[in-house]
């Protein structure tokens, strides 16, 4: 499949301090989860994928424009880009209508009867078409959350990058997104810390860690790093990375040496993120 | 009810080709009958009805042009760079600095108790600055969608631009001000301009280069340190002679040039032109 963007060799570094380390990988049509922890890398992964960033090293290609080797080449990309930052914040005064009509002008829609039916068309997609007139400083978390992923459907991108999409969001906002997502022609990348996104909504998962991507498969293929390995029993087993007890009073352990009591369950997607994450020392862990 | 609306009727009302008293009487009768109205949503295709629901939703959110897009429109500007200037954060900052900047020079240069020749100093040493502190404030540093801003395919070289004009629109005439406002000042008001269109185009150049609050301090602290120069060797009136007029107009010419070199191929503090 051909793929609609990718790194060649891609390193992030703030000052002396790596936030990328040398990377490569394609993406193709589909949904991409990208998990990790805090300060992984996934922010400046999704700023350099949007050319918000420019590389320390390697050449990054989007809808077949290298955005490294010249102006023309990023301004080509980013007419076939939505990107929708962790946070936005909104300029004061403005309605949502104003907000998105603004991002329009900026996404090159100059013919404004166009750009205003455009706008409709996202703030429908987002379910926010009676909000419209409303000011932004008047809308809910939720509503300002997806007044920010609207603004990166303008003009259905090719390839749309979120970060954090489904924070603040509540279970039915999510549920609808997830919708939204999964029903769009083009590369969707999201990053996220919520486990049920990915294994709900994406047809591959990057886990990246220190800057390195530790895994990239699918949800079952990652979900099969983990099988045998997460047990359910009266007492946590030996050397568990995590335990906890659960509704029904028995402990779940993921990892470690199970009890003899304890049984074997399915693992989920965040099991198998946990696990990754313990083994994190070992050189390249499960990349493909 | 002693009647109801048939099917012919309503043909000819969805047509268009009932005369306006019958159109009326067909209207005054649906506010009172159920019937009617529930027999008329099955005369028009759902489609239909979306649209027009489409249409009027669009026209309740479309932004209602305030007082001053209006007077953009009228002089001209294209409709696109009226949304631009328009919003609302990105403008208000450089117009701030700008007139707070020439409201601050004022006060200085008119109610500081200066001798008239320190009182030359202080003028041409700060009034030149208004219109770089306006430019460099339009720069993306400090917009609040710098990130989603910087990730659109719009010229940021533009959008600065935009901004800095409609800063300047206000912040120029306020600042001229200065110089027909303050007392003995006639001679030197209008001398300012040529140096601040040299030290204006030299931060945009400057800009392709360092981010907006170093190009600031640069411009800044150069044009101070020029004026005080003059000033210990007593030829600050040098800056009002014609022969250095020129030269400021012939330096923003090169720049001008610089400018268009420099942003046909690099970026700005960082983010892509």
């Amino acid at each position: 499949m051909t793929a609609i963007a990718s790194f060649e060799g891609v390193s992030k570094k703030y000052g002396r301090a790596p936030a990328l380390r040398p990377t490569t990988l394609d993406l193709q049509r589909g949904v991409v989860g990208l998990l990790g922890p805090n300060g992984a890398g996934k922010t400046t992964m999704l700023r350099l994928l949007s050319t918000a960033l420019p590389p320390s090293t390697g050449r990054i290609v989007v809808a077949g424009f290298d955005v490294t080797a010249s102006h023309a080449n990023r301004v080509e990309a980013r007419r076939r880009i939505g990107y929708c930052p962790q946070e936005v914040t909104f300029p004061r005064g403005m309605t949502a209508f104003d907000f998105l009509d603004y991002l329009g002008v900026l996404k090159e829609w100059k013919d404004s009867s166009r750009r205003h039916d455009e706008v409709q068309r996202v703030l429908d997609l987002v379910h926010l078409a009676d909000r419209g007139a409303m000011k932004v400083s008047k809308l809910s978390g939720g509503q300002r959350r997806r007044l920010a992923i609207a603004q990166a459907l303008i003009g259905s991108p090719d390839l749309l990058i979120l970060d954090e999409p489904t924070t603040g969001l509540d279970p039915e906002q999510r549920a609808s997104l997830r919708g939204l997502l999964s029903g769009l022609p083009g590369t969707v990348l999201i990053s996220t810390h919520q486990t049920e996104d990915v294994s709900a909504l994406c047809d591959r998962v990057l886990v990246i860690d220190a800057g390195a991507i530790r895994f990239d498969g699918t949800v079952p293929e990652l979900l099969a790093t983990a099988a045998g390995r997460v047990h359910l029993g009266p007492t946590p087993t030996s050397g568990a990375v995590q335990t906890w007890k659960t509704g029904t009073g028995l402990v779940r352990s993921v990892g470690g040496q199970p009890a003899p009591d304890s049984s074997v369950v399915d693992p989920s997607v965040e099991d198998a993120y946990l696990l990754l994450r313990s083994e994190r020392h070992t050189p390249q862990g499960v990349n493909r | 009810m002693s009647w109801h609306v048939d099917a012919p009727v309503w043909d000819a009302y969805a047509a268009g080709r009932l005369d306006p008293a019958a159109e009326l009487s067909l209207e005054s009768h649906l506010t009172g009958c159920p019937d009617c109205r529930a027999a008329a949503r099955s005369q028009v295709a759902p489609a239909a009805v979306d649209e027009v629901w489409s249409r009027v939703r669009l026209t309740i959110s479309a932004p209602a042009h305030p007082l001053s897009q209006r007077a953009m429109r009228r002089l001209g500007v294209p409709a696109d760079d009226v949304v631009v200037v328009s919003a609302a954060d990105s403008f208000m900052v450089p117009w701030a600095v700008a007139v707070g900047f020439a409201l601050v020079s004022a006060c200085v240069v008119g109610l500081a108790g200066l001798g008239p020749a320190n009182r030359d100093v202080v003028f041409l040493a700060l009034v030149p600055l208004v219109p770089v502190l306006a430019v460099v404030a339009s720069y993306d540093a400090l917009d609040p969608l710098r990130e989603v801003v910087a990730a659109t395919p719009y010229s940021k070289l533009r959008l600065a631009l935009l901004r800095a004009t409609a800063a300047l629109a206000v912040a120029l005439p306020a600042t001229m001000a200065i110089g027909f406002v303050v007392p003995d000042m006639e001679d030197l008001a209008l001398a300012w301009l040529a140096p601040s269109l040299g030290l204006t185009l030299a931060a945009l150049v400057l800009l392709t280069w360092f981010e907006a609050w170093v190009t600031g301090g640069l411009v800044t602290s150069a044009w101070v340190t020029v004026v005080a120069l003059l000033r210990i060797g007593d030829q600050v009136d040098s800056l009002a002679t014609p022969v250095v007029q020129v030269a400021f107009l012939v330096a923003a010419g090169g720049l001008s040039l610089a400018l268009v070199l420099r942003t046909s191929t690099l970026r700005i503090q960082g983010g892509e032109l």
